[in-house]
């Protein structure tokens, strides 16, 4: 199945996408839907990660899914690569469209059906992450991953990221989320994978999708599974004086059996950037770090996990802890949190947020290497991330005008990764390959690991038309040869992952 | 012929590349405890895995544990315990199976009810494709979007996709309180969905939850028809949700000692014909009435449910003419069937004979393009 075309991804050139591509498009979805002039493309040449911009060529946006076939399927006869975009709301700039066509599903917004009885829905993919947790709370449930951006962040995208968030601790990830996708291959063909009552039998085609970052096709609908909300939370701020202490209670926190629903970290720099901004959360600005931990569930016997809480911070040098009294508190808690890469925005002119795991018991080793990179390089690296997984967020905020500082800022990145990747981590928890991470892959996965990964992309997408560049190094993505590059593996060692 | 492999991973590639180029077929076994499940495999070789053991990472505090693809379930156990840990698998046989089986055939047990199945716990693989190329997919830590996530594809393919050769799974910390109890309905019949429609009502989410029939009951040694409820959490959760058992029981259940998971683990071994009849979790109670219509001509027929997931999994001893009425049992039902373990000719039968999926079979085609890798056990036609 492996195509035994070279390391160029797309096959062949692609191509002019003109003007009467766009009429063809346009009748299908409305001159309106079409975006083909430069000035008009100018808001899709980036996501939220600002430091690519690569123009798409035109920009599509259908209404219905009928329409998204139509626009897939005269995208193939014209053999045109495109790039499905949800919200643009990803930070590994895995939406950007480079001279493609970008297919924005952000209209498609249709919660088709909600089963409260067995705990799902199906949705589009355009629906807003936040809007879906909406829609059910009248039935007491709500949908569990919970990125940052989720009040924009639409489920399609977050099924192509395999989105995390906070809470993603307790609940899972995306993928442990969606039980079902009926999925519009890339040549057009529309396919049906898992099952949204009962077990399927064969491959987790479901699990396999998910994570696929735009590059197996588009999700014409996902059911996903639904969370009963907690009988009771308890929001929990605890402050320390050394990342150190604060790193130690979250490893001891975890060894307790408690599996907390959120266990974030907030260091120094954030705190102060958070308590001068709007969202100010009331978190003390000179402590060295403080975690936000939330425990929920039934109300018998969460007070015995609160005050295990307690006791365990106590113990690992924490100066105050306290339990946030009301809604009105915890709310206030989370914002500073949630909105914490906003609050840096008020530093400098721009921001880039680093995604990175290491085991936990990690976290004090590379944080403090963490912090020394950005010593040594002159630059003031933030952290504020998901510490009961090990999710690092280093941040940095610098002007991306003064190249000096660019050229440090993107110094300190490769560092970081290479700290984390020698810690025994990954390149990425929950953001993405994207374009940004490419330059990491090799780092982490063997030739034929990532061969491996080209060839099962062929399989949806043999034309390599659908988010074309991303994920996989183009020049991985030769003839799988097997036995021959497994010896040069072999001669060169395991690989890092 | 079988071949042990006992050096490496490497070794391992080895065999594929040279079964490859002889153009054998290679039937993938880990303890060998469970080779009677699934399709029949058409191989001329088995490659063992048995003796390529042992746990390469295990840091407590990172709560994952990496192990080679033939470490046993037991040996895992037996290194995390002592660190209040577990890893929160236990599929259906024993403990003697190994990891490396657990993942390929995504065996769950009565603790998926919690803690779901191979699919939520395994974090990261190695193994070696079709075509001798050694694959990781995935990583150490808990949570990881790099690449695209082999790791799923992989967990269930039943080795027709590589042959694992070493897994990350995430583990657990034990809860303060573990506690099994029983509950024997008041009148003659369990009622499933009321089960399920309590446990979907309760505020916690048991460990486990299996309802068991009658002669599945009787050999756990509980009487007949029950409910067995497996509890955690800390000492004052664990109180309530007794209470919460005890108001649906209408009265104090019983607690049993929790050797009562092993032996419901065990108890279908000697079956010849294991089925899971499955729906979505409110209509568990037509899946096990689909799974009575199924077991009726079976008077030692073991039916147990898991209510949380819709799951039923029924076991018998499917013998002589009554497998003809069987089968068109089979047909005419509407739950999904995924059988684990049945005889030759009902596995060429619908609905058990499963119509190669298009989409499956190049990704079959990619990975192990010879089907060289226990050729038949998903039901795809072999490569001409």
């Amino acid at each position: 199945m492996t195509s035994s075309r070279g390391a160029l991804a797309p096959a062949s050139p692609p191509p002019a996408i003109d003007r009467s591509l766009a009429d063809r498009l346009a009748a299908i979805v409305g001159d309106k839907r079409v975006l083909f002039r430069p000035s008009e493309l100018l808001t899709y040449a980036s996501d939220a990660l600002p430091s690519y911009h690569k123009q798409p060529g035109l920009a599509v946006f259908p209404g219905t899914r009928d329409e998204v076939v139509a626009v897939v399927r005269e995208l193939a006869r014209s053999n045109v690569p495109f790039v499905p975009r949800g919200a643009g709301t990803g930070l590994s700039g895995g939406a950007l469209a480079d001279g493609a066509v970008l297919v924005g599903l952000n209209r498609l917004t249709r919660v088709i059906a909600v089963d409260p009885e067995n705990l799902t829905a199906t949705v589009e993919p355009g629906v807003v992450n936040a809007a879906l947790s909406r829609a059910v709370a009248p039935h007491g449930l709500h949908y569990a991953p919970d990125p940052s951006s989720q009040a924009a962040c639409t489920i399609g995208g977050n099924v192509a990221e395999n989105a995390g968030g906070p809470h993603c601790l307790k609940y899972g990830v995306t993928t442990n989320h969606i039980l079902a996708i009926t999925a519009l291959l890339p040549n057009g063909e529309i396919v049906s994978l898992g099952s949204a009552s009962g077990e399927t039998d064969g491959y987790d085609m479901v699990g396999c999708f998910v994570g696929s970052e735009g590059c197996f096709g588009i999700a014409l609908d996902i059911t996903v599974r639904l969370t009963r909300n907690p009988e009771a939370v308890r929001t929990i701020l605890a402050d320390f004086l050394s990342l150190d202490a604060a790193a130690r209670a979250v490893t001891s926190i975890v060894a307790t059996g408690i599996i907390p629903a959120a266990l974030e970290m907030i260091d120094q720099a954030t705190i102060r950037a958070v308590e001068a901004s709007i969202y100010a959360a009331g978190y003390p600005t000179d402590a060295a770090a403080a975690l936000l931990i939330e425990v929920d569930g039934a109300d018998a016997g969460l007070e015995r996990d609160v005050a295990t809480i307690e006791s365990i911070c106590n113990s690992s040098g924490a100066r105050t802890v306290r339990v946030a009294r009301d809604e009105a508190e915890r709310a206030r808690l989370w914002q500073g949190r949630k909105k914490a890469f906003g609050a840096m925005g008020r530093i400098s002119s721009h921001l880039v947020v680093q995604d990175a795991v290491v085991p936990r018991t990690k976290l004090p080793e590379v944080l403090d290497k963490v912090r020394r990179i950005g010593e040594d390089l002159r630059l003031r690296v933030a952290n504020v991330f998901h510490a009961g997984d090990g999710n690092l967020h280093p941040n940095i905020a610098y002007d991306a005008n003064d190249p000096d500082e660019s050229a440090r800022v993107q110094t300190a990145m490769h560092a970081i990764m290479r700290a984390c990747v020698d810690a025994g981590g990954t390149i990425t928890g929950e953001h993405g390959i994207g374009i940004d991470k490419l330059q990491y892959m090799d780092l982490i996965f063997s030739p034929d690991s990532l061969a491996a990964m080209c060839s099962l992309r062929d399989v949806f997408d043999p034309d390599r038309r659908s988010n074309p560049g991303k994920v996989v190094p183009m020049h991985s993505c030769r003839e799988w040869h097997g036995a021959r590059s497994a010896r040069q593996d072999a001669a060169k060692g395991p690989p890092v992952a | 012929m079988t071949t042990v492999v006992s050096l490496s991973a490497e070794a391992i590639a080895d065999r594929v590349r040279d079964a490859r180029t002889r153009g054998a077929r290679l039937r993938i076994a880990g303890a060998g405890t469970w080779l009677d499940a699934g399709r029949p495999v058409g191989s001329s070789e088995e490659l063992s895995l048995a003796a390529h053991t042992g746990i390469t990472e295990y840091t407590p505090g990172d709560l994952t544990l990496t192990a080679r693809a033939g470490t046993t379930l037991r040996e895992i156990r037996d290194a995390v315990s002592p660190h209040g840990q577990w890893l929160a698998l236990d599929p259906f046989g024993s403990d003697e199976g190994t990891l490396g089986a657990t993942i390929a055939t995504a065996s769950a047990g009565p603790l998926a009810t919690r803690f779901g199945t191979p699919r939520d716990l395994a974090l990261g693989l190695e193994f070696v494709s079709g075509r001798g190329a050694t694959v990781r997919g995935g990583g150490r830590v808990v949570k990881n979007v790099a690449g695209f996530d082999l790791t799923r594809l992989l967990t269930g393919s039943w080795g027709t996709l590589g042959v694992i050769t070493e897994a990350t799974v995430r583990l657990h910390a034990r809860p303060e309180a573990d506690v099994t109890l029983a509950v024997s309905p008041s009148d003659d019949r369990i009622d499933v969905g009321g089960v399920r429609a309590a446990l979907k009502r309760w505020p916690f989410v048991p460990l486990a939850c299996e309802v068991v029939n009658d002669s599945l009951g009787r050999e756990l040694g509980l009487g007949g028809e029950a409910v067995v409820f497996r509890l955690g959490g800390n000492s004052e959760s664990v109180a309530e949700q007794r209470r919460a058992i005890a108001e649906l029981a209408g009265g104090p259940a019983r607690e049993v000692d929790p050797s009562v998971w092993r032996s419901l683990r065990a108890a279908d071994d000697d079956a010849t014909l294991v089925l899971r009849v499955s729906r979505a979790p409110a209509e568990v109670s037509a899946a096990w009435a689909d799974a009575t219509a199924l077991t009726a001509p079976f008077a030692s027929a073991r039916v147990s449910a898991s209510p949380a997931r819709g799951i039923v999994r029924c076991a018998t001893q499917a013998v002589g003419a009554s497998i003809e009425q069987y089968a068109s049992t089979l047909a005419g039902l509407r739950s999904r069937i995924v059988a684990e373990r049945a005889p030759v000719h009902l596995w060429n039968a619908p609905p058990l004979a499963r119509a190669a999926d298009p989409l499956q079979s190049r990704i079959r085609d990619a990975f192990d393009p010879q089907r060289i890798l226990n050729p038949g056990i998903l039901g795809e036609r072999a490569v001409s």
